[in-house]
Order: C-alpha cells, then sequence, then structure tokens
C-alpha cells in the first residue's frame, strides 16, 4: 500500500497521543477555515450573481463551478416565442411526457401558433429538450427556485417561459453535438396519394408539391385515385422535425440517407 | 438472556437508503441477520423498454445518484454494441475521465457517510467539501451537479467548455494532499484501529461464493479489477495499479478505496493530458435518426419493420465504484429496447451480509454496513 501513515508506529504511547494527533490535523483545517470558509450564506450570496462569484474563494481556492461556467447549469427553461416554430420536437423528445403544445396568439388563423407549455411538477430538467430544439428558441437557464404554494403554478405557460426570456438570464449556452449524417426525408413514391398533409404542416414550409406526369392507363389496368402531386423537400430548410412522417396518412415518408 | 429480532431500517442512519436490516441478538452478539431490499424498486428495467434508446440515460442518473456516470457508461457501452455504433476515441476518452471523476467523487461519499458511522463530524465535512470539487467539474461540463445525461448513444452530448482541463488539473492537485489528511484523521489514530480492525471479515473465498466484487473483494487480497481484467472503453491504453490490500476487515476497505482514488488521479492526469493534445469530434459521424438524439418521429411501426433494422444484444460489464456491474440490453429492431437486465453489485455485497455480520456485536454493525457503500437506488433499481 502506498499510505504514508501506517498503522500502530509506536505501540506504546501514551493515550492522549491517540487522539491528539488526529486533532492536530483538525486544528489546522480550523485555522485555515476562518480566513477562507468552505460555505457561502446562500439567500444573502448567490453563485449565479456574477459580481458574487467574482470576489468568491473558499477553502479549496477558486471553485471552477461558479467562473463563467456556472452559465451551464440546466435550470427553467427560457422561450423564445417569437422564433419558435411550432415544430413539436420538445415535446416529442421529453421524457417525462412534461411539455404540452398550446396555442399562442399569432400565426394564422387555420393553424394556430402552438409553443410548449411546461409542468414543472414533472420536468427532470434532463435537457433533451432545448437539445431537440432546432431553431435553439428554447434554451434553459441558471433558475433553480421554484417553490410555490400551489401545485397549479408549478405549469408554466409559453408566455411566462417568454418572460423568463426576456429577462436577459444566463442561457446554457452548450449545444448538442449532433451527429454528421443528418438524415433526410425520402418519399416512397407508389404510396404517395398527394394529399398535401406534409407540405401543409410542414413549420418551416420547405416541403412543395410538384406535379408528376399522369400515367396512362393500360388496357384493364385501373389506376389509383389521387393528386398527381409529390412532395420535395428542400434540404437546406428543412429542420428535421419529422412533422411530415407524422402527419403522412399513407406512411410513405421516411427517414433516410440522401444518395 | 432470551433471543429475539430486532429492525435495523428502514429508517435508520446504518441502512444509507431505504432498505431493512433484521438482526437476531442475543444480549450484544449478533447471531442472525436478514437484509431486506426492494423498498426503493421503480421498475427502472421495465420502464426502458418504453423509452428511446437515450431517454434511458435519463433513469441510469436515477439508478445511482451517487456515481451516475459509471451508470451511464455502463449503459452506454452495452447499447452501443446492440446498435453497433463505434464512439470516436475522444468521446472514449471524455467518457473516462467521467467515470474516474465520479470514482472519486463517490468514494469521498462514502468515506464521509463511513467515518459518521463510526463517529467522527470533522472527517465528514472535508469529504463533502472536496466532493463539491467534482461536482463542480460535473456542472461546468454537464450542466448539473448530479443528475448529468451527459452521454448518449455515439457519444457525448458535448466536448469540454474551454479551460477545463486546467482546471481539472488544479482539482487534482488540491486533491492529493487531502486523501494524506484523510489518513492522518482516521489512520493516524489507535482508535479507529481498535474500532475497525478485524471487524466485519470476508474472507477471498467468502466473496467469490456470494459474488461479492469491488472493493470487498480486493480488500480479501483478490486482485481483480475489470479495468484490468476484462478493459472496456480504452482502459488498456492508460497506466495504473489495482489497489488490493490484506485483512478483508473494514480497515482493508478504507484503505483500498483510499488508494483506488489515488489511482484514479493517476489515470485522470493521463487522460486530462490526452484531452488536451488531441481534440476531435465526440459524436460519432452516422447516428441513425430513430436510435435518437436528435429526436424525431420515426413514423408509424410497419415502416420501423420495414427498412430492416440491424438486430442485436449488448452486454457491457464495468468496475463501478461499487463493484462489477453489468448491462444486458436486446435490440430487436424498432426505437426502443426489447429488454434491458442491469446486475447490480450491491445488491450481491448486501446479500452476503449474514455471512461478515454474524458473530460481531450490535455497535459494529454501522461501521461494517458503511464500509460495504450501500446505494439503494442501484441495488433496488
Amino acid at each position: 500500500m502506498a499510505s504514508e501513515v501506517t498503522a500502530k508506529e509506536k505501540p506504546g504511547e501514551h493515550p492522549v497521543l491517540w487522539v491528539a494527533r488526529p486533532m492536530a490535523t483538525a486544528a489546522r483545517q480550523f485555522a485555515k477555515s476562518l480566513f477562507r470558509p468552505s460555505t457561502i450564506v446562500y439567500p444573502y450570496e448567490r453563485l449565479e450573481n456574477p459580481e458574487f462569484r467574482d470576489r468568491l474563494e473558499v477553502a479549496s481556492g477558486k471553485p471552477f463551478g461558479v467562473g463563467q461556467v456556472w452559465d451551464n447549469y440546466r435550470g427553467v427553461h427560457a422561450l423564445n416565442i417569437a422564433t419558435c416554430i411550432s415544430c413539436n420536437l420538445c415535446a416529442f423528445s421529453c421524457p417525462d411526457v412534461c411539455i404540452e403544445m398550446v396555442s399562442v396568439p399569432g400565426g394564422d388563423p387555420k393553424h394556430p401558433k402552438k409553443c410548449p407549455q411546461i409542468d414543472y411538477g414533472k420536468c427532470s430538467y434532463c435537457g433533451f429538450c432545448s437539445d431537440a430544439c432546432p431553431e435553439g428558441c428554447l434554451t434553459m437557464t441558471t433558475r433553480y427556485e421554484l417553490s410555490t404554494p400551489k401545485r397549479s403554478e408549478m405549469i408554466y405557460s409559453p408566455e411566462k417561459l417568454h418572460e423568463i426570456f426576456r429577462s436577459k438570464l444566463p442561457m446554457n449556452p452548450i449545444r448538442l453535438a449532433r451527429p454528421e449524417n443528418e438524415d433526410a426525408i425520402l418519399l416512397d413514391p407508389p404510396l404517395c396519394i398527394g394529399c398535401n398533409a406534409c407540405s401543409r404542416d410542414c413549420p418551416t414550409q420547405c416541403i412543395t408539391m410538384l406535379d408528376i406526369p399522369k400515367p396512362e392507363a393500360k388496357p384493364g389496368e385501373k389506376l389509383p385515385r389521387r393528386i398527381w402531386k409529390e412532395p420535395v423537400v428542400n434540404d437546406s430548410d428543412c429542420v428535421r422535425c419529422g412533422t411530415c412522417i407524422s402527419v403522412c396518412p399513407k406512411e410513405c415518408l421516411f427517414w433516410g440517407t440522401r444518395k | 438472556m432470551s433471543e429475539m429480532w430486532i429492525n435495523m431500517g428502514p429508517q435508520h442512519p446504518m441502512t444509507h437508503g431505504l432498505w431493512n436490516l433484521r438482526v437476531r441478538i442475543d444480549g450484544e452478539t449478533v447471531l442472525d441477520v436478514d437484509p431486506e431490499m426492494g423498498y426503493l424498486h421503480r421498475g427502472i428495467e421495465k420502464i426502458s423498454e418504453d423509452r428511446h434508446y437515450n431517454e434511458v440515460i435519463t433513469l441510469m442518473d436515477r439508478t445511482c445518484y451517487v456515481a451516475g456516470l459509471a451508470w451511464e457508461h455502463l449503459y452506454i457501452i452495452a447499447a452501443e454494441k446492440a446498435l453497433r455504433i463505434q464512439p470516436p476515441e475522444r468521446a472514449d476518452y471524455l467518457r473516462m475521465m467521467c467515470e474516474e471523476f465520479q470514482r472519486i467523487g463517490s468514494h469521498l461519499m462514502w468515506y464521509a457517510a463511513f467515518v459518521q458511522d463510526i463517529g467522527l463530524m470533522s472527517p465528514f465535512l472535508y469529504g463533502m467539501r472536496d466532493r463539491d470539487l467534482v461536482l463542480d467539474l460535473f456542472q461546468s461540463y454537464t450542466g448539473a451537479r448530479m443528475t448529468y445525461e451527459y452521454m448518449r448513444v455515439g457519444g457525448v452530448r458535448n466536448d469540454l467548455p474551454p479551460g477545463f482541463t486546467d482546471q481539472a488539473r488544479k482539482v487534482l492537485d488540491w486533491l492529493v494532499p487531502r486523501f494524506k489528511e484523510y489518513d492522518q484523521l482516521c489512520l493516524g489514530s489507535d482508535i479507529f484501529h481498535k474500532r475497525c480492525d478485524h471487524l466485519g471479515v470476508l474472507s477471498a473465498s467468502d466473496c467469490i461464493r456470494h459474488g461479492v466484487t469491488g472493493p470487498m473483494l480486493r480488500s480479501a487480497g483478490v486482485k481483480r479489477d475489470l479495468r484490468k481484467n476484462r478493459p472496456y472503453s480504452l482502459y488498456k491504453e492508460v497506466d495504473f495499479d489495482v489497489a488490493v490490500a490484506d485483512g478483508a476487515d473494514v480497515t482493508a476497505r478504507y484503505l483500498v478505496r483510499m488508494e483506488e482514488m489515488r489511482q484514479s488521479v493517476r489515470i485522470l492526469r493521463q487522460v486530462v493530458d490526452w484531452l488536451d493534445a488531441h481534440p476531435g469530434p465526440v459524436m460519432a459521424e452516422t447516428v441513425p435518426r430513430w436510435m435518437g438524439a436528435p429526436y424525431a418521429p420515426v413514423g408509424r411501426e410497419g415502416y420501423l419493420l420495414k427498412r430492416q433494422y440491424p438486430k442485436g444484444v449488448g452486454f457491457s460489464s464495468i468496475e463501478e465504484p461499487h463493484g462489477e456491474a453489468q448491462a444486458y440490453v436486446v435490440n430487436e429492431g424498432g426505437e426502443h429496447p426489447y429488454r434491458v437486465k442491469f446486475r447490480s453489485p450491491v445488491f450481491a455485497n448486501l446479500s452476503a451480509a449474514r455471512t461478515y455480520l454474524v458473530g460481531y456485536h450490535v455497535a459494529d454493525i454501522p461501521p461494517i454496513m458503511g464500509s460495504v457503500d450501500v446505494c439503494v437506488g442501484e441495488c433496488d433499481r
């Protein structure tokens, strides 16, 4: 063993030394802690306060967690309603099903704009929703104080999340390292009926329905009843939210790699 | 004096969690014990079957609340084998760094709880103080202090923030002299030796018979560490020794854990140097979208079957801070794992309680159980 203090160095020593030796170490620690305590006085001193943490020095030196990287903390969300495209990815990725998409003012009346409403009674702060957000409008902040006398107040509406966004708290700047292959949306042409559902519900309007030629019916063959259009996805605008896949009534869209 | 059964637990400072130790005593002597686990069973294996491969990671942090990253690592290795994804080298090094820091954090937590059990108050505060530095490091790159959710199938969530490696070295430099102080506080006192020597002896053959692993096995003189015996991740690349002690008693377990922390510091210095010198991607190039990040609807089940997903099984076993943990993931195609099974080292270590508690006194139970390093969240899953 590499331990430098071996057991029972002097078998016959005075019993006072049994206590005195460890107590000398503890006394040294005590003397150090008089000048640099290890704790902070929480409600009055806050780590998320940049002025406080700049001059903070605890017994172990300057702790790293209170430097600029405290901003990485995953706390309550902030939502920028203006840039939200209602793609539903946050609600889909939530493991605890605490996100519900609710209507907010704005958007055209036919397809109302929907933004996430978060139930903090269920949220586990895993950050999957902000990882999944393609527009970066749902982020996490350093706010962590949530206590409230009413359970209903744990549900934060999009407007309340937007207020947190406007309060200019530091946002978690960590973004997910995404794989390089961003899978594309592919079409199985024989199954498509040209119903326009994908193009209509696409949050970024990157799907256009293009005309395709109607084939000549051979004698005895019946042409399928469909609209002779097919969706074409603009890969550069697509945020890969998968809305088109989930709304397709014929399951003809799927994830794949474009050759 | 007549014999009687007493319950130590489920609410007892000795248990460090929610489990019950039924003890049959005659006066002060322990005649028989009966550990009862299962109070904290949350059905994590069953819940995993209904989640995406990445969403299981949120459960792994809650499986063991002092060694979350080690359990994430365990699951991720098995899931990647089942899905046939190869992570980049830098991600593997980052995972090793996570695991070793987690080992230090977990052992410091054990140290703080253990000295509490034998009646010391100040070392408890020192252990918690130094664990906080490790948590600060975790917070700086994962964003949380306890539930990290850092690893992903195919890599890790994000790269390190700038300035991290310098701070990690500072923390390591701070920790090494602290280990010496811990030894002065505990081993330097004869009271500690009178309390802990020849206590809770569990011989090597008993360990092997009961499936006891980790520091308890190594304290019996068996040189078995999965990082050496069956190297996973990139533990082949780093240089370290296996901590072994003789005696198989409470003091030996203390010595093994202290030495393991020193070896972890040794590994971490090499890993941090490597991370400094080799920037690169932290996520595999090709991770099919339906396997997880980022999350999107994958269509209906008909399409899942049509696309001929690769099927497979993945098995992994790692040297977790408490012992050897194992995971088994079955991929039957589709977005969720078909079956996930975990093997918890603490469950085996606790189940052998009859072997190392019978014959000692009632007042010996807290130090002995403290030296086992109980984490009930992982034991009951």
